[in-house]
């Protein structure tokens, strides 16, 4: 075989070869295709294209009007004569000796500074060589030194010459400024004049490939190009790297990096509002995003909230999460979306985003602006949730079931049977959640058990009940006079009476309503004496309730119980209850013993218990099985820990720690929280479980709105905490403190705080408008004034002594009105984080404040009553004055002012007598001192007319007034006389209007 | 109709029927002795190794394929980027395993005729290094590179969350090489699983050119010849090595629970696995009686079978099946050769015994950590 032989036809192999070559150079340019075909590319290329369009739509705006103003017009005709004059008297050939001088000039000067330049460099290094030469005591020390000097001398020489040769070119120069001069003034005021639509041409210019200069155009084109564009791409990925959030790589952080921007290019620009996603503004640029909100992008970027991967630039690989099935099939065909795996904490859904605000705002009660959170936070504390589920938050909440420790004394075994069955059949609304016939109680067979279990919770309960002695019921009580003072005293803050059969559609103003239960059907479930000592001290009854005591007298207790207890529920009544079944019993009973006894040895002890035994043994089982003890006091229950999943960090928690049993949903966590609150029981649905193994959480018969929100509350309960929390400041510290009480008993049933509340002022109208006899356009006018009072500004307004006292115990400030202010059974820590809070809120002193001398000469004495007096301000026309009564109607009354020298701040009331409507805008104080004409408003011929002093002194007299005899004059006008505000006893007065001023709060 | 297939194929793929008919149609498909042979001939199964079986292995093993992807489960599991590899592998093994086999039948069959290997008459030319064989080298490297260029934009590599120490991935899998190595630790302790057998298989190839005293076969492809050593390699090879990484890697999912190809990976699957050791079957089961708390008297119907198996054994081999073996190597190498083979027989031995008996060990002594 010679050597030219081959093995191979090479002429096949070249060509194999160049089809291979071609092949991979194919797959090369296909590579890069793929690389450069981005979404987000189109995205970006897309947005550049609508700014340009809306820069233009902007800068023919302006240029349009401009052109319409004269003002413009007059400045670009005086701009085209100032040139014209310009080119004739200043053109080069007209100053033609003093441009030759000036280019000369600077030619000449260019050159010489170039030399000093270079002398200079070689004098200092030649000052080195001097300097070095000298101290080391070298040979060359003199050479050195006259080459210095030499070098000293020319390089002054040539500062000199430069210096001239300056003075000489600004000489030249004048006498050409000086020509121009007006051109340059009318062109600084075209600058001036038309500002914004240079700057709008100038951003045309930079991104309009039509208004681009060429070399722009081709450097835009050429720094996109593959591989060049690895220094400065226009088309680029935008990042937010977050220093003080930062993300968990587990044993390590690192600062979080954010992309989203990448394609959601118009987030933080108001003129997105109505562009296609991704480049949509953001919904609430006021609170996120933009620079000047509380959370601008820079600092918080958006997976903090939003969650998903930062750092993804594609869709799926962002983790975003659809909100519906219908968003989720939309996206599969538009984007190629699918369920993302590969990430621990994908995307919230919109429905439920703000449960990231949690992260950082957990010590808050309310936070603005997430109203599905804070409807979640209200739903969890009202229903409980936190008493079986520890809950950071709530620790220190009270149960939220009433105490069963005296139940025998409320009610009857019976009742209690059919409630604990189906509590739903009593109040259609109730709070008590149903723990029987659910999904995985509801066979037959199970049934059939429930009935057998909800005998022995019942006797239990009645046999472990403890006695409790009635205070006496002094009379039967009128049913009428009841109704009137239930409608009137201020129940409705915190109760409802509501006989409807359609549950309520919960929103945050109704839960403040039903901080108490629904009053319907008392008569069933308990005895007009009962309600009576309860009405009296319900703390003596249940400990730890939160209902106040809102100091009825005996009658009117008695009439408040006679009302309540005469509405019952016949339908409840007539309910059978199934007769105790022991073979069943038996069952139960034997299902508890085996599990600490062996088989025979449960037999045996099961043979020797009499039938109570085994209802007691087994019902105090299936209430530590059924966590009944969670939330109401039951005796053989102290100290017992909560039955639930620990809820601190349920949101952390992945997908994998769910069971999803058999039920088809979306495998999320999202999906799963949701379906437990809306139907609890239903993960044990097709499963074989025993009786005890059975999931128990209750059915609360949430409405698909409340499961959302407190599906949002419970999935921002998470274990991070990022580096931006709510600042933990005393002041901040204190505020929440202050909500969570105001909260906890619900103050906001009466009152307006932080903006919030007031609920009872509708059933303050209903009252109006039933008992008053006011037309309902009336009632609407002055409910204000009959209701309690807003507590926007308390903290400024009272002194902290007297605030503390009054929450303590209060007192009467408005004898008008028909609603009390309960007295609730505070310790001094409430008192304390109360008043702390109120003044915090307004950013007052605390707890001291300097002391105000509010003594009077006689001269201004007399001076304040004068003002005081009908002549001129007449304040007793509606304030009220110790036991003075004003001489207008009650709807015009206002407070006390008796009360005013350890009621009021005094800063806090020269304010309000100077201006009322600017402190509160509704109030019926009159404005005697004109703000708009302040120096000529108050009274001429008091205090020679000054109205500071006039107002010092009247603050000064009212502040006095308790101790001070009352002008004469006022006296006749008196319409009645009231009895002094802390003498006589309560049971004394009748129930009518008075009363309420006469009472002393109970001690 | 299709649902009870599939469900038959779930069953037939469980490993105590699989595994089994697998060795069965190993032993007849490649025949290790004359017998075998004569078996394999009369069934036709060398038939396999001809242009036309060929075509019909490829085209069932594609049609299985082909099928399999209509069904969720099985689509979801193959073209997982991760798995696809292994989906190459398994026709590439195949395509191979024919190709030489192929060669080697027709090469047996030419020496039947008295004709030489069709490897003498390419022994006569001469191939010069440039260019026959660098340029093709060259075109394969560019086909190779534009392969792996689609591939790589086509199977992507995900970004996943940041790694996360305390959570483990279910299921927890080696990478595919290893996965023969973990299944053996389903049925060993690491010490012999992950230890002792790498060191004998390493021994064992060592031993390969002092064992291996047949001349004949060299140069060229021939199975009749040399069906001994091929068949104990291919066993090595097709079903301790290829076969555990095509099941770790399809059939072993969540839990390391198996699963039929046509199955859903349910992570919530349970299996009853309450394994006895090899002591309490002989004296509860058998002699019911408690077991003894000496640990030797305890351990040593163990211990005597294991000795009866590295000792006996060889000893009626050598008289009976492997007379052959033990005359032409002769007592010293073939000790060597045999105690090698019946570690390697070990691990399906000890599979079995899983599968069908629940044995845990032969040898149980976990005061010492000794379990085999």
């Amino acid at each position: 075989m010679g050597l030219d032989e081959r093995h191979y036809n090479i002429t096949t192999l070249n060509k194999l070869f160049a089809l291979s070559a071609l092949l991979l150079l194919g797959t090369v340019g296909f590579l890069f295709f793929n690389d450069y075909s981005r979404k987000w590319k189109d995205y970006q290329n897309d947005f550049q294209n609508m700014e340009i369009e809306k820069t233009r739509v902007k800068y023919d705006g302006e240029m349009v009007r401009l052109n319409a103003d004269p003002e413009y017009k007059k400045l670009q005709d005086d701009l085209k004569k100032a040139h014209d004059a310009y080119s004739t008297q200043c053109s080069p050939e007209k100053l033609k000796s003093a441009t030759q001088a000036k280019n000369d000039l600077t030619a000449k000067s260019d050159i010489i500074k170039q030399q000093y330049r270079v002398t200079k460099a070689q004098f200092d290094a030649a000052k080195f060589h001097y300097e070095e030469d000298a101290a080391n005591e070298h040979k060359d020390v003199k050479a050195a030194e006259s080459h210095y000097q030499k070098l000293d001398q020319k390089t002054k020489e040539l500062k000199l010459s430069s210096e001239k040769t300056d003075a000489d070119l600004a000489v030249a120069n004048k006498a050409i400024d000086d020509c121009g001069m007006a051109l340059k003034e009318i062109e600084r005021k075209d600058r001036a004049l038309t500002k914004k639509a240079a700057i709008l041409s100038r951003k045309l210019k930079k991104i309009d490939p039509n208004e681009m200069s060429l070399t722009n155009r081709v450097a835009n084109l050429v720094r996109n190009l593959p591989v060049v564009d690895l220094a400065n791409p226009t088309v680029k990925i935008n990042q937010v790297v977050l220093k003080d959030i930062r993300e968990d790589l587990n044993f390590l952080t690192m600062p979080k990096v954010d992309r989203c921007t990448t394609c959601h290019l118009g987030i933080a620009n108001p003129d997105y509002k109505d562009a296609q996603q991704p480049l949509r503004t953001h919904p609430n640029l006021e609170l996120y995003v933009s620079k000047d909100s509380k959370h601008p992008i820079e600092e918080f970027g958006c997976t903090v909230c939003h969650e998903g991967n930062g750092r993804a630039t594609n869709f799926t690989g962002a983790a975003h999460t659809p909100s519906s099935p219908a968003q989720a099939k939309e996206w599969e065909e538009k984007y190629g979306w699918e369920k993302l795996h590969h990430w621990d904490r994908p995307m919230f859904s919109s429905p439920t985003v703000q449960a990231s605000c949690f992260k950082c705002h957990a010590g808050q009660t309310t936070i603005a602006g997430a109203e599905k959170l804070n409807l979640g936070m209200n739903l969890i504390e009202r229903a409980g949730c936190y008493a079986c589920h520890n809950i950071d938050k709530y620790k220190e909440w009270p149960k939220p079931g009433p105490s069963l420790i005296h139940i025998a004394s409320k009610t009857t075994s019976e009742w209690s049977y059919l409630w604990i069955s189906d509590p739903k059949s009593f109040r259609h609304a109730t709070w008590m959640p149903s723990y029987f016939g659910q999904p995985n109680n509801s066979d037959p067979a199970s049934a059939a058990r429930s009935r057998q279990e909800v005998h022995a919770i019942v006797h239990y309960l009645f046999s472990q009940s403890e006695d409790y002695q009635f205070k006496p019921l002094p009379t039967a009580g009128d049913v009428k006079k009841g109704e009137e003072i239930v409608s009137s005293v201020g129940c409705f803050g915190c109760h409802v009476f509501d006989p409807g059969n359609s549950r309520p559609v919960r929103d945050r103003a109704i839960l403040k309503r039903e901080q108490g239960p629904n009053l319907i059907g008392l008569g069933t479930k308990t005895s007009p004496a009962w309600i009576y000592d309860w009405l009296k001290d319900p703390q003596r009854y249940h400990p730890g309730s939160r209902m106040p005591d809102l100091r009825l007298s005996d009658p009117e207790a008695a009439d408040v119980a006679a009302f309540l207890s005469q509405d019952k529920n016949s339908a409840f009544d007539k309910k059978s209850i199934p007769p105790v079944d022991e073979k069943v019993l038996n069952e139960i009973v034997l299902g508890f013993l085996k599990k600490t006894l062996t088989q025979s040895e449960a037999q045996e002890k099961l043979a020797k218990m009499s039938l109570k035994d085994k209802m007691a043994f087994s019902g105090k089982k299936l209430i530590a099985q059924y966590g009944c003890f969670s939330c109401h006091d039951i005796k053989g229950f102290e100290g017992y820990k909560p039955i639930g999943t620990d809820l601190n960090e349920e949101g952390s928690k992945t997908t994998d720690k769910f069971d999803f049993g058999f039920v088809q949903i979306d495998h999320s966590k999202e999906a799963w929280i949701n379906q437990k609150i809306r139907n609890p029981r239903i993960f044990d649905i097709k499963k074989i479980k025993a009786s005890d193994e059975k999931l128990v959480m209750p059915n609360f018969n949430f409405t698909q709105e409340e499961t959302e929100a407190i599906a949002t509350a419970v999935l921002g309960l998470v274990k991070e905490k990022p580096g931006k929390i709510k600042p933990r400041t005393p002041e901040n510290i204190a505020l929440e403190r202050g909500e969570q009480i105001v909260r906890e008993f619900n103050c906001q049933g009466c009152h307006i705080i932080e903006g919030e509340g007031g609920a009872i002022k509708d059933s303050v109208n209903d009252w109006l408008i039933k008992y008053q006899g006011k037309e309902k356009a009336e009632a609407e006018n002055i409910v204000k004034t009959f209701s309690p009072p807003t507590l926007k500004g308390i903290g400024a307004k009272t002194q902290t002594q007297w605030l503390f006292e009054f929450i303590h115990q209060p007192e009467i400030v408005r004898p008008w009105l028909k609603v009390r202010m309960p007295t609730y059974k505070f310790n001094a820590s409430h008192l304390n984080a109360l008043v702390k809070y109120f003044n915090v809120m307004d950013k007052e002193e605390f707890p001291f404040t300097e002391h105000v001398n509010t003594a009077l000469s006689p001269e201004e004495t007399v001076a304040a009553q004068k003002m005081f007096s009908t002549e001129y301000f007449d304040c007793m026309k509606c304030h009220v004055v110790g036991d003075r009564l004003p001489s207008g109607t009650q709807d015009t009354w206002a407070p006390n002012l008796a009360l005013v020298g350890k009621r009021l701040k005094p800063d806090w009331l020269i304010r309000w007598i100077k201006n009322p409507s600017a402190i509160d805008p509704t109030t019926k104080m009159p404005t005697f001192f004109d703000p708009s004409n302040y120096a000529e408003s108050g009274p001429p011929d008091i205090l020679s007319g000054d109205e500071d002093e006039q107002i010092r002194v009247l603050r000064n007299y009212v502040m006095s007034l308790s101790t001070l005899p009352l002008p004469s004059k006022a006296t006749p006008e008196v319409p009645a006389i009231l009895p002094a505000v802390e003498a006589t006893a309560p049971e004394s007065t009748p129930t009518s209007m008075p009363s309420n001023q006469t009472e002393e709060p109970q001690k | 109709m299709i649902d009870e297939f599939k469900h038959i194929v779930n069953v037939l793929a469980r490993p105590y029927i699989m595994f089994p008919a697998m060795i069965l149609a190993f032993v007849f498909i490649f025949p290790a002795t004359d017998g075998l042979m004569k078996i394999n001939r009369r069934m036709r199964l060398h038939r396999m190794w001809t242009k036309k079986g060929g075509l019909i292995i490829f085209a069932v093993l594609l049609a299985a394929f082909i099928f399999g992807l209509t069904d969720p489960n099985f689509r979801l599991i193959v073209t997982k980027p991760d798995n696809v590899p292994i989906v190459g592998l398994i026709f590439l093994v195949v395509f191979f395993l024919w190709l030489a086999l192929s060669q080697a039948y027709e090469n047996d069959a030419r020496a039947e005729q008295g004709l030489k290997p069709n490897e003498a008459e390419d022994a006569k030319e001469n191939i010069l290094v440039w260019p026959d064989l660098v340029y093709i080298e060259f075109i394969a490297m560019i086909l190779i590179s534009a392969l792996l260029i689609v591939w790589a934009v086509f199977l992507k590599a995900p970004l996943e969350q940041p790694a996360n120490p305390t959570v483990s991935p279910n299921p927890s899998k080696a990478p595919w090489y290893f996965l023969g190595l973990q299944e053996m630790l389903v049925y060993f302790d690491p010490w012999i699983a992950g230890v002792l057998f790498p060191t004998v298989i390493m021994l064992g190839f060592m031993s390969i050119p002092f064992i291996d005293n047949n001349r004949k076969g060299l140069g060229y492809y021939t199975f009749n010849q040399r069906k001994m050593a091929i068949s104990i390699f291919l066993f090595f090879w097709l079903i301790l090595w290829i076969f555990l990484i095509v099941t770790g890697t399809f059939l072993r999912g969540p839990n390391w629970n198996f699963f039929g190809p046509f199955e859903y990976w349910d992570i919530h699957k349970l299996e009853a696995l309450t394994n006895i050791n090899l002591s309490e079957v002989f004296y509860m089961i058998i002699l019911h009686q408690r077991l003894p708390s000496n640990i030797l008297l305890r351990e040593l119907p163990g211990i005597l079978i294991l000795l009866a198996y590295f000792t006996l054994t060889p000893l009626i081999l050598a008289k009976t099946l492997l007379k052959d073996v033990y005359k032409s190597l002769g007592p010293f190498r073939y000790s060597i050769f045999i105690i090698f083979m019946l570690l390697a027989a070990s691990l399906p031995i000890k599979m079995f015994l899983r599968w069908i008996f629940n044995i845990k060990y032969i040898i149980a002594i976990p005061e010492f950590f000794l379990n085999i």
